[in-house]
């Protein structure tokens, strides 16, 4: 409000000044004489009253001083610091004006001379303005008045809505059409609060019931069912243009926007006060962390309504901006029929709205942090908001935390005795240590490692050893092994390291050989001494047969134990063994000799990561000394940590995970500066976070907070104007098809206002009387008379009332793009009525989306049409072709086109099809006789009349002729009858509710 | 065009078995009720229907419409810029100029120089309008390409398509007015021919080649004898539904549908299918007999929609990936413009014998051009760029053999009468009789325009 003031407090002291003349002084004589000739022929046409560009008017002292978008024009006495004169000079990197033909020297010196002299300008000239209109008009317009509440007319014996229609109707000599009939109005208020059919039995029970509350009864029951929130709900996810992706260049998706839906369909069947939705969505998480605890995660998921705004561009955090401008756009039209967007770049044309109102409201949701959806710049999502309060977190992940905690412990002291043991081997490893070969291998190389030349004599105990080295980074990746020990004289046993360990590798560390050995061969991580590998990982990444041994990552040992090559990170052939050493250390297979004889070693190593970044060594040794007792002595130690890490990946498997909701929280609070004609790359002054001017501009108290707080209290308030009349015109419009302000986005100059302007009134003060409750505003509607008359308008009304701009007869409709899917599936039974969850997204972490390839995929269900997946870049194929909500704008009513792509649809879509088909199943499930009955029953919920049995007899008479000719009269029946179906699932009588 | 399109009609299979599509287009035209029946533009038109033809990915200026001798000179000389694609990106610290990989040559009597690269639209250039001075507001794919159609960088908004169709309905019921073959997705997804808040009907139909080249339109009841019996029941519910009630627009239009739908089914694939044609005219447009795909396909397949007229017929050559985008190496220009440079050239030849070239606006655009720059000169592709770029106008209403604005030495930036993205919708809508300043559409308080607050016709391009 503060700037108004200062100008009124400016403009009122300057009339003042003026007042105590009374004579026409010097300076008038110049300002009206060199001045006010250049200022009207020279600027005023683009900076007046017709076009203001920039925001700056020259018609009036007041246009000066409130300026453009650079700030006040002139500053009085200081030509060098007026904006107005830099411009005319097209100084300090302000375009020169006029643009076309610039002002002479001369004339230009003028205007500087005038300034210098303190810019004398007797121009009261025109009202102080607001945006697009005055003061004083906005302070008029209806739609900015306090709520009134109406005289109800005539003597208090009708329903009110009716008495209100009633006076206009009777000035035309009209009256409401008769009743509908039973049926008729049955499917219509199933329809209107369910978006589904009656079933048959409801009719069958509603036209059976006689007492006078029957319709009442009816109304009562739908508005309990379950499907009421999926109905209406919907209503409100086309005014916040819901979607399941973000809309930037990748259309990433988003996982738990999903529980914003549902948060939604849940408050409307709660009937949840709207003051209390509204401020939820504004401000969810703040309200959350005033409890109570269990009302915690709704509230949070509530602000989803923020967090599903547009995201844009490659990198959606640099076009927050954008965002903004969609989350007050969106505000704006959907929570006040205010058109608050269009003041992005200038003063709002029409309606008193100011960009300064805009950067307002913009600076308090760029204090707010929005979950980030990822996007093709950065492709990782973040800042989602846990469901849990960060003190109810704490509690149920902390003896998780704990139980970790004590196997870290246990390992700790598990791995110190690991170490003794190992430095205890090592030892005695040292002493007896014979290298017979050493050697590497490049990158996709091949080397035996001993030339079939190393024979050695071995004893019991004594232990053989092929280690490989990192040679530069992680050595070649992983290496292909064979290694084979073959007794020379004895028994001439050999033992093969591959055929041993694929076999015995599940059963421990180290592994038996094939004579019956246990203990022979030794998988090992030989950093600091020969370490006994404990991690044994079945199946890795879910490729069945591959098993490992490993130190973490690596070093590890591998087999492909199955019969196929698994592909990984590399082709592994099938039955074959691998080691991966670690950066910093190497990886080794022991043989502990069962004998004491003469061996002789062969093997090769073989790079097995075609394309790695650099080849391997090896280390072939002999270690002639008994190392039974240190290494037998890890095997407990080891089998222990293999224990504690199992117990341990357990337990971080099934760690407590924080659900997340898409959501906002608060920010760092900060004032935003005004970005001139929208550009954020020109700033100009910081606004204070605050409301609206023409409701008061009250700044933001907390200004620790975003502001968002007082923005959902100055919103979701009875003594704002707008916010009640919006949503009564919406419950209206939803009943009767059009709104009583048939612009329900837009109460502003440019809509159009209220058509019985007392009855809007009346019914925004009954919303507030019940306490914002959407529900008994339903009850009052549908019980009236203008509710329950006929479709069908008498003779009269169609020539006094042809646009039924009365209400002389209901408005028939058709059925809206969900309805319709809904019905094919609850006619033909395959409806799953359960509410859906999440879409099967693919985990975040496999997500590749680009603008070249943008998450486009539409998942099939049978739940309701609420609950398909909405893409922000491609519009569902059924819900576009049949006038969908637009999921990147709010859609306040829905349009209804009737193109031949529709029709198509009903007359070949497979799904429509099948769908037909499985009701003409259900139908020959009966008796010949009631066939016909059943059909109309299932799928119109009515039964033939004379005239329908006929016809139904005459197409399957006609139908016949060519289906005779089909061998199996069965499926000629089938065809006959699913055609049938077809045909009344088609026609106008299914799609149109009356 | 009219009158052929009416002899084709009650030649039609369907005449006889039910309303003939030819009168029921004249009476749809007397149906205030329909959106899409013809309109009368603001002024008399100079075209009837538009073709458009969009190149996605960006086709570089330099290397094809736009000569640049002092950039062969000056190969290799370092630059100066701050463009959006360079500014603060790793390893773009410096550079330098880079000469185009196609030799330029005059042609036609009119002399204009195109290189190489589109050697058969070449030697069509005397019936072609070049715009060399055009600019655009984004250096992004999703967003230029967003622009080119919608004129809208960031926010979804109609379609020009749309907006035409909106302005001027359409000429047969039969088909959609506003038809799009696109093989494949483009950037921005369906939102390039949306109808967004316009009246649905007025939203792009997506054309695939194959067998089923609109949803829904092959009968899936095979015997058309019984989808007639389906449909004449389906009529003879409906119209008794209908006469138990008063007159309602929005029954009688829906019944009104099914015809137009049923007539699709045949009128669809007939104008897809291009057995009737000439080997001659195969051969203009380098089709094989037989062929039913490529864009050689889809250029005559235009031509045979706007003789059945449609109003507006966007082709899309390639889609959001293995395009025009030549990022890695320029010769990838050389392996896409094969694909489109005969058909082009064809459909213009074609439209001419066949005397639709007075009547049919033929457009060719990209979402920008490509820079005439890169970190090395030696690199062998160049990156997006929306300071300059080629398009160009043919056939009704445009001047022929004719060039429009230039660019500065290099190619860099649109010197010379430059034409931004909103005067080259404010001109092809002027072509179509429409003010673009008139053609207006009440949405949520505000009178919303294809070229939002700008936009200039380019008058020195009209014929």
């Amino acid at each position: 409000m503060h700037s108004i003031a200062r100008q009124s407090r400016k403009i009122w002291i300057w009339i003042l000044a003026v007042a105590g003349m009374g004579h026409l002084r010097a300076d008038d004589e110049l300002f009206e004489k060199s001045i006010r000739p250049l200022l009207e022929t020279r600027c005023v046409k683009c900076h007046g009253a017709e076009t203001s560009k920039g925001g700056l008017r020259l018609d009036s002292k007041a246009g000066w001083q409130v300026g453009g978008d650079g700030g006040p024009a002139i500053e009085p006495g200081k030509p060098a610091e007026s904006r107005l004169l830099l411009a005319l000079k097209g100084e300090d990197g302000m375009t020169r004006m006029p643009p076309k033909e610039p002002l002479s020297t001369a004339e230009i010196e003028a205007i500087s001379k005038w300034i210098a002299a303190g810019a004398h300008d007797p121009r009261v000239g025109g009202p102080v303005k607001l945006g697009g209109t005055t003061v004083d008009e906005a302070r008029r317009w209806w739609a900015f008045q306090p709520l009134r509440q109406p005289q109800v007319p005539g003597n208090g014996q009708r329903n009110p809505i009716d008495a209100f229609l009633a006076v206009k109707l009777a000035e035309k000599g009209l009256e409401f059409a008769p009743k509908a009939d039973r049926r008729t109005l049955i499917r219509r208020a199933t329809y209107d609060l369910t978006g589904l059919p009656p079933k048959p039995e409801e009719v069958d029970a509603f036209l059976a019931d006689t007492s006078p509350d029957a319709f009442a009864k009816v109304v009562d029951r739908l508005l309990s069912s379950p499907h009421y929130g999926e109905r209406w709900g919907r209503h409100w996810l086309d005014l916040v243009r819901y979607a399941d992706t973000a809309g930037e260049n990748a259309d990433f998706p988003l996982p738990h926007a999903w529980r914003y839906r549902n948060w939604v369909i849940e408050a409307f069947n709660r009937d949840m006060p709207y003051d209390t939705f509204l401020k939820e969505q504004l401000a969810g998480d703040i309200l959350a962390a005033e409890g109570p605890a269990d009302r915690y995660a709704e509230k949070v998921v509530a602000t989803g309504y923020l967090a599903i705004s547009r995201r844009f561009e490659h990198d959606s955090d640099q076009n927050m901006h954008l965002t903004y401008e969609d989350t007050i756009d969106t505000l704006g039209k959907s929570l006040m029929g205010l058109t608050i967007g269009c003041a992005r770049c200038h003063d709002h044309k029409y309606d008193a709205i100011t960009s300064r109102d805009y950067y307002s409201l913009y600076g308090i949701f760029a204090s707010t942090k929005y979950a980030f959806p990822g996007c093709e710049a950065k492709p990782r999502p973040r800042d989602m908001v846990p469901l849990a309060a960060p003190a109810e977190w704490q509690s149920t992940i902390k003896p998780h935390l704990d139980e970790l905690a004590a196997i870290d412990a246990r390992m700790k002291s598990t791995a110190e005795k690991r170490k003794a043991h190992v430095q205890e081997a090592q030892a005695r490893f040292e002493k007896a240590r014979h290298v017979m070969s050493t050697g590497e291998i490049s990158i996709d190389g091949e080397k035996s490692i001993t030339d079939g030349q190393a024979t050695v004599d071995v004893k019991a105990g004594e232990m053989i050893l092929l280690s490989i080295t990192p040679l530069k980074n992680h050595g070649a990746d992983s290496t292909a092994l064979d290694f084979e020990i073959a007794e020379i004289g004895g028994s001439g046993r050999t033992w093969n390291a591959t055929k041993d360990l694929l076999n015995a590798f599940p059963n421990g560390n180290p592994a038996a050989d094939s004579h019956g050995n246990a203990d022979t061969w030794w998988l090992l991580d030989t950093r600091g001494g020969p370490g006994l590998m404990s991690e044994f990982v079945k199946d890795l990444s879910g490729k069945a047969g591959l098993n490992v041994w490993r130190s973490g990552e690596t070093p590890s040992v591998f087999v492909n134990s199955s019969a196929a090559p698994v592909e990984v990170w590399t082709r592994l052939p099938a039955r074959t063994l691998f080691v991966h050493p670690a950066p910093d250390g190497n990886v080794a297979i022991g043989w502990l000799s069962p004998i004491t004889g003469k061996v002789n070693v062969s093997g090769k190593i073989r790079d097995a990561h075609a394309g790695g970044p650099d080849g391997v060594g090896w280390v072939l040794e002999h270690f002639a000394s008994d190392v039974r007792e240190p290494m037998i002595a890890q095997k407990s130690v080891s089998a222990e940590a293999r224990d504690l890490i199992a117990r341990k990946t357990e337990l971080e498997k099934n760690a407590p995970n924080p659900d997340y909701a898409y959501a906002v929280i608060e920010g760092q609070p900060a004032d935003a500066r005004m970005h001139l004609r929208g550009d954020p790359k020109k700033q100009g002054d910081p606004v204070p976070r605050r409301w609206l001017e023409v409701f008061g501009g009250t700044t933001v108290a907390n200004t620790k907070g975003s502001g968002r707080k007082e923005l959902a209290d100055w919103i979701a308030s009875a003594d704002n104007p707008l916010t009640a009349r919006v949503m009564g015109n919406r419950i209206w419009l939803h009943h009767f098809g059009k709104g009583i302000v048939p612009t329900p986005n837009d109460f502003g100059t440019r809509g159009t206002p209220p058509t019985h302007p007392d009855l809007l009134d009346w019914l925004a003060s009954e919303f507030l009387r019940n306490g914002w409750k959407i529900k008994p505003l339903h009850r009052l509607i549908m019980l009236s008379d203008a509710y329950r008359q006929s479709a069908d308008p008498p003779a009269e009304s169609s020539v006094t009332d042809p646009s039924n701009s009365l209400y002389s007869h209901f408005e028939r409709r058709r059925l809206s793009a969900e309805e319709i899917r809904d019905t094919i599936l609850a006619v033909s039974d395959k409806l799953d009525e359960e509410p859906a969850g999440p879409h099967p997204f693919p985990p975040s972490d496999q997500w590749r989306f680009t603008q070249h390839t943008p998450f486009a995929t539409f998942y099939e269900t049978s739940k309701r049409s609420i609950y398909l997946v909405q893409i922000r870049n491609r519009r569902h194929p059924f819900l576009g072709l049949f006038d969908g909500a637009d999921p990147n704008a709010t859609t306040p009513q829905r349009q209804t086109t009737a193109v031949p792509t529709q029709a198509l649809f009903f007359l070949n879509d497979p799904f429509f099809h099948e769908q037909a088909a499985i009701v003409a199943d259900r139908v020959l499930a009966e008796p010949p006789e009631t066939r016909a009955n059943a059909l109309f029953r299932i799928v119109l919920q009515r039964q033939p009349s004379g005239k329908d049995r006929k016809f139904a007899a005459g197409f399957l008479d006609r139908y016949a002729p060519s289906s005779a000719k089909d061998p199996n009269p069965t499926t000629a029946d089938r065809q006959a009858w699913a055609t049938l179906a077809r045909i009344l699932m088609a026609s106008n009588e299914f799609l149109f509710v009356e | 065009m009219k009158a052929f399109s009416r002899r084709r009609f009650v030649g039609s299979s369907l005449a006889g078995s039910m309303l003939m599509p030819g009168l029921l287009s004249e009476m749809l035209a007397a149906d205030s009720t329909d959106p899409l029946a013809p309109k009368a533009p603001h002024f008399p038109a100079r075209a009837k229907s538009v073709i458009f033809l969009f190149m996605s990915g960006g086709v570089s200026h330099v290397d094809s419409f736009d000569p640049k001798p002092r950039l062969i000179a000056d190969h290799g000389k370092q630059v100066t810029l701050d463009h959006p694609e360079t500014r603060n990106r790793p390893g773009y610290e410096k550079l330098f100029l880079k000469r185009p990989d196609w030799k330029f040559r005059h042609r036609g009597e009119s002399g204009i120089e195109v290189s190489d690269l589109f050697p058969h639209i070449g030697s069509q250039i005397d019936d072609i309008t070049l715009i060399r001075s055009m600019h655009t507001s984004h250096s992004n794919h999703y967003n230029a390409t967003l622009g080119m159609h919608t004129g809208s960088f960031a926010f979804a908004r109609p379609s020009i398509g749309a907006w035409t169709s909106y302005g001027l309905g359409t000429e047969n019921r039969n088909l959609p007015s506003f038809l799009v073959l696109a093989p494949q997705m483009p950037y921005a997804g369906t939102q390039v021919w949306s109808a967004d808040f316009l009246p649905g009907s007025h939203q792009g139909t997506r054309v695939v080649p194959g067998a089923e080249p609109i949803a829904n339109l092959k009968p899936r009841v095979a015997d058309s004898g019984r989808q007639r019996l389906e449909l004449d029941a389906l009529k003879a519910f409906d119209e008794e539904h209908l006469s138990a009630r008063h007159h309602d627009p929005a029954l009688e239009s829906r019944i009104r549908s099914f015809e137009t739908a049923f007539g699709m089914q045949t009128e669809m694939p007939e104008a897809l299918d291009l057995a009737s044609e000439t080997d001659d005219t195969l051969k203009l447009y380098g089709l094989q007999r037989g062929q039913s795909e490529g864009f050689g396909w889809q250029c005559l397949v235009a031509r045979r929609l706007v003789e059945r007229g449609v109003r507006f017929v966007e082709l899309i050559h390639t889609g959001s990936s293995n395009n025009w985008d030549s990022h890695g190496n320029m010769a990838d220009h050389g392996r896409l413009a094969p694909q489109v440079d005969q058909p082009i050239a064809g459909l213009i030849q074609d439209l001419k014998r066949k005397g639709l070239f007075d009547d049919v606006l033929v457009v060719w655009t990209t979402e920008f051009g490509r820079t005439p720059f890169n970190n090395t000169a030696e690199n062998p592709g160049r990156e997006h760029h929306d300071w300059a770029f080629s398009s160009f106008l043919a056939g009704a209403g445009v001047k022929r053999g004719h060039v429009h604005g230039a660019t500065d030495d290099h190619g860099m930036r649109a010197a010379v009468d430059p034409v931004h993205v909103h005067d080259f919708h404010a001109t092809i809508l002027h072509l179509m009789g429409l003010d673009h300043t008139r053609l207006t559409y009440r949405h949520a308080g505000r009178d919303y325009r294809l070229t939002d607050v700008h936009g200039e016709v380019v008058r020195d391009i009209l014929a």
